[in-house]
């Protein structure tokens, strides 16, 4: 019997140093990203660093249907750019933002391939029976597939790529995925084809007017609404340096 | 090729954190259960069996949609916490730990029921008339004759959280510092196609498992503990 | 005295029911068939088995009672098992000391040099466990329950486990710890040899109730007694065991009721002992016969004629001190010799069992 109550008080013990070691009130600013922005961001991130050194950043990277369910179920995010400004607006109707959601870029997705040359690539291709695996993000929560979706749509195709196509997590899983053999071609992120290692081969950008443009938009998290790093943040990535970066990745700045 | 960056680093804190933690409080919580599991067969102990064991079997994003339901904010046992005053539990290290402890549950109860199984009642009962008590018992009679029992219940448990990944991912995200443990890392590192590092750590966690089984088998061997 | 009250259900076949004191002086055997529920009740009494609504009372401390229950660990029992039950990872020396270190000072009044001492041990202390003989282990397991200075010695078939030489063996022990320790033991046994051995008092089990509890004497003085069950009847003589002699005989008993028996030269003079001896082993005569090889011829009278069973009749008779000797005859002996209660005669004892 005092076995149990033993262990009893010892459990009680331990639960109680948990719960007091989590009462770490302020942290470091969590930035959630889509994660069309994983290159992107990173080097915004290491510039905002030079003129803050004492910045505490951490920037965790998903698709932005996925972020936004972690934030609902109380994820600890700052900040949040999304893929698609519907994300962080949802947040908002659920009560769960400081501001309002903004949008700070306009994404382009590409066909992009590592093992044939993707640049001479038209979504019409994707059909021929010489590319027998095609890597989308996921349509349900990631942005970037659900516009590669509307792009296949429009150009007639989607019907005939079903059997084709493999899914990705997010859209940096989904160009992974290319890379890595698993897939013949994908479509991806213009920011991600832009990064140095995929750069090195071609990509094919597919025509804006084929889906809904992927406006990007961000917010500050109800939680980091006490922060005055995220508005902080927020307000450099308005920023021309921020700017020329997002630019170079092929992001297209509003106005 | 085993240049670890401070996220690394950072990761490897969290992970053994959390092993160490994971194997601690189950090796608390574990040892009467299985004591209690062990002295027979009743309807109530096959049920509990069958729940502890649960983990053996179901996709960890079972474990890990239930847990993020009632941990979250939105769950009973985070909406309570946070009416005290206190954080609720998704997305965080305890929330985690505390999945650790469910999802690892079978691997430290398992070997311990075998191990006080194969003790057998009559030490216990000989130490008793020998007027030692509860706690007397259990340091010197029960826990000297089954230490082979929790060194396998403690390497098993350790090398069982340090495998965990989608109980993690679904309740704990990937925040570093927090969250993003090996495995989670590994994942990471591969999605943004950096092979180098996924693969340092890939390798690392190969030679640790693999030295941890060869620990816990040469245990089985020499204190003829059953293991799963 | 210990009272004892239960109650309880193994499955649908057997049941416990007990409401009873046994005494408690000396060694009291539980006796009856496997399955009879001997071990049950020592087990009870032990507090290793929590029986609801049952009621332990040991002299004036109550052990259970109601919602009240003395865990075994303080009730300063000392419990000695059929199969060796030493702790595997101590030494002799650890696993003697285990329950003594326990013991609170004030309260041991047994010491391992005199328990050492009385059960051999002295050579075995640094010994593993693993080096000891069946019988060794259970010698370390009776000194390890007596150094806990008990109050009470619970022995579960102690030799059952063990071959009839080791048995031979350790009953010496058994005995001396029983005169010596001045702690009442009792002891489950489904053996009449050991009970007839070891017991001053009997405790007889049948499907799970306590059917008589009764002296040894009293229980070998009736012709029915359950020890008689296996090998026929039995007498045992008690009486202190004289010089050795000429021939290694020595003699037992008074003068009156003087017999000659083999006994090893180890055994000190004027030690008390039991002998043991078969009733069909016994012969009667109306004349004290000479030129016979049996030696030994007690003069006795008839006390009781058992009614004859299959052709034989058991035939009680007191010695000169005082014992019951019973011979088994013919019924046809019973008659040519006239043979009636009162009638003085010499048993012609074939041959004995010597139980030290």
């Amino acid at each position: 019997m005092s076995v149990f109550a033993r262990s009893g008080q010892l459990i009680a013990l331990l639960v109680l140093v948990l719960f007091t070691t989590h009462l770490h009130a302020s942290g470091p600013l969590r930035i959630a990203a889509a994660s069309d922005l994983r290159y992107a961001l990173d080097d915004i991130v290491d510039l905002y660093r030079v003129a803050n050194p004492d910045a505490a950043i951490e920037v965790i990277y998903g698709s932005s249907g996925k972020m936004t369910t972690q934030i609902i179920n109380g994820a600890p995010y700052d900040l949040f750019f999304s893929a698609d400004i519907s994300f962080p607006e949802r947040l908002k109707a659920e009560g769960l933002t400081s501001t309002e959601p903004s949008v700070y870029a306009l994404g382009r997705i590409v066909i992009w391939s590592n093992t044939v040359n993707a640049a001479d690539l038209t979504l019409e291709d994707l059909a021929s029976d010489a590319i027998s695996r095609i890597a989308i993000a996921q349509p349900a929560h990631a942005p970037y597939g659900l516009r590669a979706k509307e792009a296949m749509q429009s150009a007639g195709v989607w019907d005939a790529v079903q059997r084709k196509l493999v899914f990705g997590e997010n859209i940096a899983h989904t160009a992974q995925m290319v890379e890595s053999g698993a897939a013949q071609v994908g479509i991806i992120a213009l920011s991600l084809a832009r990064f140095p290692d995929l750069a090195t081969h071609g990509h094919h950008l597919i025509d804006n007017a084929l889906h809904n443009p992927l406006t990007q938009g961000y917010v500050v998290t109800k939680r980091g609404g006490d922060k005055p790093e995220a508005m902080a943040f927020a307000a450099f990535m308005a920023t021309g340096q921020a700017h020329d970066i997002m630019t170079r990745y092929g992001f297209v700045m509003p106005e | 090729m085993f240049t670890l960056g401070p996220a690394e680093w950072q990761a490897i804190e969290v992970t053994f954190r959390l092993c160490l933690y994971t194997t601690i409080i189950l090796l608390v919580l574990a040892t009467p259960l299985a004591w209690w599991l062990a002295k027979g067969r009743s309807y109530a102990r096959v049920v509990v069996q069958a729940v502890v064991a649960l983990p053996l079997v179901l996709p960890p994003t079972v474990l890990g949609f239930y847990l993020l339901m009632a941990l979250g904010p939105r769950g009973v046992v985070g909406r309570t916490l946070e009416d005290l005053g206190l954080h609720h539990l998704a997305f965080s290290f305890e929330g985690i730990l505390i999945a650790s402890v469910i999802y690892s549950m079978p691997f430290a109860v398992q070997p311990l029921t075998e191990a006080f199984k194969n003790l057998g009642r009559r030490p216990v009962e000989v130490a008793s008339s020998l007027g030692a008590g509860a706690l007397d018992r259990f340091r010197t009679v029960i826990f000297p004759l089954t230490r082979g029992g929790f060194v396998v219940a403690a390497t098993l448990t350790f090398a069982h959280t340090l495998g965990e990944f989608g109980v993690i991912l679904m309740l704990g995200g990937s925040i570093p510092g927090e969250t993003k443990v090996l495995s989670v890392l590994i994942y990471d590192h591969a999605e943004s196609m950096n092979y180098a590092a996924a693969h340092s750590l890939s390798l690392m966690l190969l030679i640790f498992a693999f030295v941890t089984l060869f620990i816990v088998y040469s245990m089985t061997r020499r204190f003829r503990v059953a293991t799963l | 005295m210990i009272h004892i009250q239960a109650q309880l259900h193994f499955g649908e076949d057997f049941e416990l029911k007990v409401d009873h004191e046994l005494p408690l002086e000396g060694v009291t055997g539980l006796f009856g068939r496997s399955g009879c529920g001997k071990t049950t009740l020592l087990r009870l009494i032990a507090g290793l088995e929590r029986v609801k609504g049952a009621s332990v009372r040991f002299g004036d401390q109550c052990w259970q009672q109601g919602r009240h229950f003395m865990p075994l660990h303080k009730r300063r029992i000392g419990l000695v098992f059929q199969e060796h039950s030493l702790l595997p990872h101590l030494s002799v020396q650890d696993n003697l000391l285990y329950g003594y270190k326990r013991t609170p000072a004030d309260l041991r009044r047994l010491h391992p040099p005199e328990v050492t001492a009385m059960l051999g041990l002295n050579d075995l202390l640094s010994r593993r466990i693993d080096q000891l003989s069946g019988g060794q282990r259970q010698r370390v397991s009776l000194g390890r329950a007596l150094l806990i200075s008990p109050q009470l010695l619970l022995l579960d078939e102690p030799m059952a486990a063990l071959d009839t030489q080791t048995k031979r063996e350790i009953m010496p022990f058994l005995g001396r710890m029983a005169a010596e320790s001045g702690v009442p033991i009792i002891m489950v046994s489904h053996s009449p040899d050991e009970i007839e051995r070891l017991a001053d008092r009997i405790v007889f089990m049948q499907n799970g109730r306590i059917q008589r509890i009764e002296t040894l004497h009293e229980s070998l003085a009736r012709p029915d007694s359950p020890l008689f069950e296996d090998s026929g009847a039995v007498s045992v003589l008690e009486g202190w065991l004289g010089d050795v002699g000429e021939d290694g005989v020595r003699p037992f008993g008074p003068p009156e009721a003087r017999l000659w028996v083999p006994a090893p030269i180890q055994i000190p003079v004027n030690t008390h002992i039991r002998l043991r001896i078969l009733a069909r082993d016994v012969s009667l005569s109306l004349v004290n016969p000479e030129h016979i090889s049996i030696q030994n011829h007690l003069p006795v009278t008839i006390e009781r004629i058992n009614l004859p069973r299959d052709n034989r009749c058991v035939v009680a008779c007191r010695t000169e001190d005082g014992q019951l000797v019973l011979a088994e005859v013919t019924a046809r002996a019973v008659r040519q010799l006239n043979l009636e209660a009162g009638t003085r005669l010499y048993a012609l004892i074939k041959s004995v069992a010597l139980l030290e």
